[in-house]
């Protein structure tokens, strides 16, 4: 593995940690407000308990989101030196934005986590407003720097270097908002469909009877109000990739041929040699349809890059899917869950219908996943698209093999020890099995 | 005065002295978690356990605070000192994670009433671990062999085996073990009180020992440094740093907590201070200026801009942060299973 891979490994490795921990990071304080507001509303403690319950497992979650933010923020200069000389001036702004959010979020978790007897429960409740509002704008602002990096702006090119800077354009640039909205969006449907897998799994365990069944509608609820808007903005970040990434949307429909009316493909695996999609299901004239809305309109294919300079449709096509398809997944499960409801006005999940939702649960962090892999192995060969190569934006320095394996190890350690952290039991005095959720 | 890279140098100042006072005790805590001394080191264990649990995330958010304004503000420095000092950052990293990690999964252990395997060896070590690599890299940017030909960023590894950069570790470590027994003072009753004023007292010495050996070191290895700083103006600074830690060791001594807290707030200030003084108008000695590393104009005004919005959001929430967790340190949480049994529920 030569360094150029070592360090896309690396800084690869560790966003798809952090993100994970973010992503809980932004969800939860949504669901502890949301339980807290509840419990003031309607005067029944469950809410409170449930919400208290919660933050054990969140403080670990928190940390750990804390320290691979770190490793991350290190990493952007041990790894990338040259990226960040080239864009700090233009993305310094959103990160510098994000620090005052990360403030906010730390002071305010510590005092609602800490604070239970030393403040009022309406403090408490207090409290996860500006942690749920500090968490989801610290997306909104880092977004806004990937959003950079996929869409330059704010900045001339004068003799190889950036001139002209402007902080402001270089934030609000065009991939920001539908990134920022798709993707904050994203961490509450991750969040919500694991804590109702962690609850449906405890109910057709037999646990977790009465709040375990207040937990698993409050987080179906947050589902439902946001899956059917990652359709609406992921259809609206589609577009707006159409129409500014060209590449990434060829790589992620695997469409090889510059050509009108073009079909949609589905599943398959691209190959580059040939440009074709074996296996894939096609659906004549949909991604011009999709794409610019007019099933005649041309879509640019990966031909109409020069050889080198477009990213990999295998890396980038089948994360899409899996993005799209997840969602399919998960919003099943929400219909399962919530048409008797609506229909009959029944009340007690059944146990096929927790069995999907425990199926369905993981869904959203993989969407997650794959909808950043597809964002960034989509802009490759480039890290400042169509400005600065990722090779050209590597450290000089050597050994970092080492260092990969070394954060490798890191990130395999912080995992076992959360697993087992959080699943295992342990058996209390008198021989009862105790979770500790 | 008021050009956009002094100013933003000054900010970079004050955020390392901040995380030199809030970060630094908070690794102070784990230090003297792993020296814990006498009768009552399980008491001592305790109280630096429950103190730090409320503000060590936001005491960490300084670092991430610096490293923004570094990238920011001063960009082509900022890629310079990544590329310079990667052996100590990566070391640090690893300190931070496991450190961070091992702090939380104690806690959470504890709540569940179970303690958790290894998490107190792997606190205590990375609380070690972590301010001196950090103490390390901060001193190589004084010493002078980082070089920039070119463009092109160079240390050698012969660097970080040079007794100045080895003492800046400790210096590091020492600030931080001085600092986190002089704020527990305030915080705790006698007799565990009387502990902490012994640690602080014995970790002042040491801080002023490394500190005073630094001198010859820094005038044989770091000459372009030790030159500016014992020869003009930021001199001023090692005299004051001298005059409040000597004051502090009085204080100490007498029981004056309140008072000895601020002095040795002070002292460290002024060190950090001093070291930063020194190092003006460079950020990497002798080879790269504040004004060489700095971003454009546009760039510092939008990032000086931003930093009155931030603070009218941060310095109230700090304030009552710090204010609603004042006194004895206490474990907020009441043990797993007192909320009338509801720990059998999920
Ligand atoms: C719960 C997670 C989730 C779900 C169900 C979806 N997405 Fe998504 N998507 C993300 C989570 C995500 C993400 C991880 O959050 C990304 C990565 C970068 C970003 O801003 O959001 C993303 C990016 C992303 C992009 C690339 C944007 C860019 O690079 O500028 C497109 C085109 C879509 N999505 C489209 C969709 C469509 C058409 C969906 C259909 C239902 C969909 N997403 C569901
Ligand atoms: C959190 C979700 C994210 C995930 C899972 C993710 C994933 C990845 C992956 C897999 C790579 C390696 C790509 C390759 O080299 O082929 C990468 C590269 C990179 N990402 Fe992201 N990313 C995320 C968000 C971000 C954000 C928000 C930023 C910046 C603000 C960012 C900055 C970078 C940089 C600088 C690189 C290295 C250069 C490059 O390879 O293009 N990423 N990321
Ligand atoms: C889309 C991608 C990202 C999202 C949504 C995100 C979101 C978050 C959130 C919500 C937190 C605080 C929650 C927690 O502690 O668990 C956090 C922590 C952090 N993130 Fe990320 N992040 C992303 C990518 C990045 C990148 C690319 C960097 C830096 C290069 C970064 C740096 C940090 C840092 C330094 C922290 C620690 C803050 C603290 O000490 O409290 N993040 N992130």
């Amino acid at each position: 593995m030569d360094n150029l891979l070592a360090a896309r490994a690396l800084m690869g490795v560790s966003l798809a940690f952090h993100i994970v921990y973010a992503t809980l990071g932004i969800g939860l304080p949504l669901m502890l407000m949301l339980a807290e507001g509840l419990a003031l509303k309607t005067g029944d403690d469950t809410w409170h308990l449930l919400a208290r319950r919660w933050i054990r497992p969140a403080g670990v979650l928190f940390a750990i989101g804390a320290v691979s933010g770190t490793i991350l923020s290190f990493e952007l200069g041990l790894l990338w030196p040259q990226f960040m000389a080239f864009s700090g001036p233009m993305i310094g702004l959103a990160f510098s934005m994000e620090g005052f959010a990360f403030f906010t979020e730390a002071i305010f978790l510590a005092l609602y986590i800490y604070g239970e007897e030393r403040l009022s429960r309406r403090t408490l409740f207090l409290c996860t407003i500006p942690l749920t509002l500090a968490s989801a704008v610290s997306a909104v602002f880092v977004i806004s720097a990937n959003g950079w990096m996929n869409t330059p702006a704010g900045f001339q090119m004068i003799d190889g270097a950036p001139a002209n800077v402007q902080p402001m354009r270089a934030f609000f640039n065009q991939a920001w908002l539908h990134q920022a909205v798709h993707g904050t969006l994203a961490a509450y449907v991750a969040t919500a469909f694991a804590v109702a897998g962690f609850y449906a799994m405890a109910l057709l365990k037999g646990r977790g009877e009465g709040d375990g069944k207040k937990a698993l509608s409050l987080s179906l609820a947050v589902a439902l109000v946001a899956a059917p808007l990652m359709l609406v903005t992921g259809d609206w970040a589609a577009a707006a990739v159409a129409e500014h990434q060209t590449a990434k949307l060829a790589a992620m429909e695997a469409h090889f041929k510059t050509s009108a009316a073009a079909p949609l493909i589905i599943g398959g695996w691209p190959d580059r040699e040939t440009g074709t999609v074996s296996y894939g299901i096609k659906i004549p004239k949909l991604l011009s349809l999709l794409a610019h809305h007019d099933p005649d309109a041309v879509v640019q294919g990966l031909d109409a890059f020069p050889q080198g300079a477009s990213p990999d449709p295998r890396l980038v096509h089948p994360f899409f899917d899996l993005m799209v398809g997840s969602f399919f997944v998960m919003a099943l499960a929400l219909v399962l869950y919530w048409w008797p409801r609506w229909r009959k006005r029944e009340t007690e999940p059944g146990r096929a219908q927790l069995k999907y939702i425990a199926f369905a649960a993981p869904f959203g962090i993989i969407a997650l996943e794959s909808g950043w892999m597809v964002t960034e192995f989509g802009r490759q060969p480039w890290v400042v698209m169509g400005y600065l190569r990722t090779s050209q934006a590597v450290t000089p320095n050597d050994g970092l093999l080492l260092v990969f394996a070394t954060f490798l190890f890191v990130y395999l350690a912080l995992t076992v020890g959360i697993m087992r952290l959080l699943l295992e039991r342990k058996h209390d005095d008198a021989g009862r099995e105790v979770s500790h959720g | 005065m008021a050009d956009p890279v002094t100013l933003a140098a000054l900010v970079l100042v004050v955020a390392l002295i901040l995380y030199t006072l809030f970060g630094g005790a908070d690794f102070g805590g784990g230090i003297w978690t792993a020296l814990a001394f006498g009768p009552r080191a399980r008491e001592q264990r305790e109280a630096l356990f429950n103190a730090i649990g409320p503000v060590w995330e936001t005491n960490h958010v300084w670092l991430i605070f610096i490293v923004v304004t570094l990238f920011t503000a001063f960009p082509s420095g900022f890629a310079a000192l990544f590329i310079a000092l990667m052996p100590p950052l990566v070391l640090a990293l690893i300190g931070i994670n496991f450190r961070g990690a091992a702090f939380a999964f104690r806690h959470y252990g504890r709540e569940t009433g179970r303690e958790v395997p290894l998490s107190a060896t792997v606190f205590e070590i990375a609380s070690v671990l972590t301010p001196f690599t950090l103490g390390m890299a901060v001193s190589a940017t004084a010493s002078g062999t980082i070089t920039i030909n070119y463009g092109v960023t160079a240390t050698g590894t012969a660097v970080w085996f040079t007794p100045f950069t080895i003492m800046g570790g400790v210096i590091g470590l020492a600030i931080c073990a001085y600092l986190a027994p002089v704020y527990m003072t305030v915080r705790v009753a006698p007799p565990l009180q009387d502990d902490f004023r012994d640690a602080a007292i014995a970790a002042g010495v040491a801080l002023g020992v490394a500190t005073a050996v630094m001198v010859p070191l820094s005038l044989r290895y770091a000459p372009g440094f030790s030159q500016r700083l014992l020869e003009s103006w930021p001199m001023l600074f090692v005299v004051l740093a001298v005059f409040a830690g000597v004051g502090t060791q009085l204080l100490l001594l007498w029981r004056r907590f309140k008072v000895a807290q601020l002095g040795a707030g002070a002292t460290v200030v002024l060190t950090v201070a001093g070291f930063a003084a020194a190092l003006a108008p460079d950020l990497i000695v002798g080879e790269m200026s504040l004004e060489a590393a700095a971003a454009p104009r546009a760039s510092l005004v939008a990032y000086l801009a931003i930093l009155p919005f931030g603070a009218l959001i941060l310095i109230p929430s700090l304030v009552y942060l710090y204010w609603t967790f004042r006194g004895e340190p206490s474990s907020a949480l009441p043990p797993a299973g007192s909320e009338n049994g509801s720990s059998e529920k999920m």
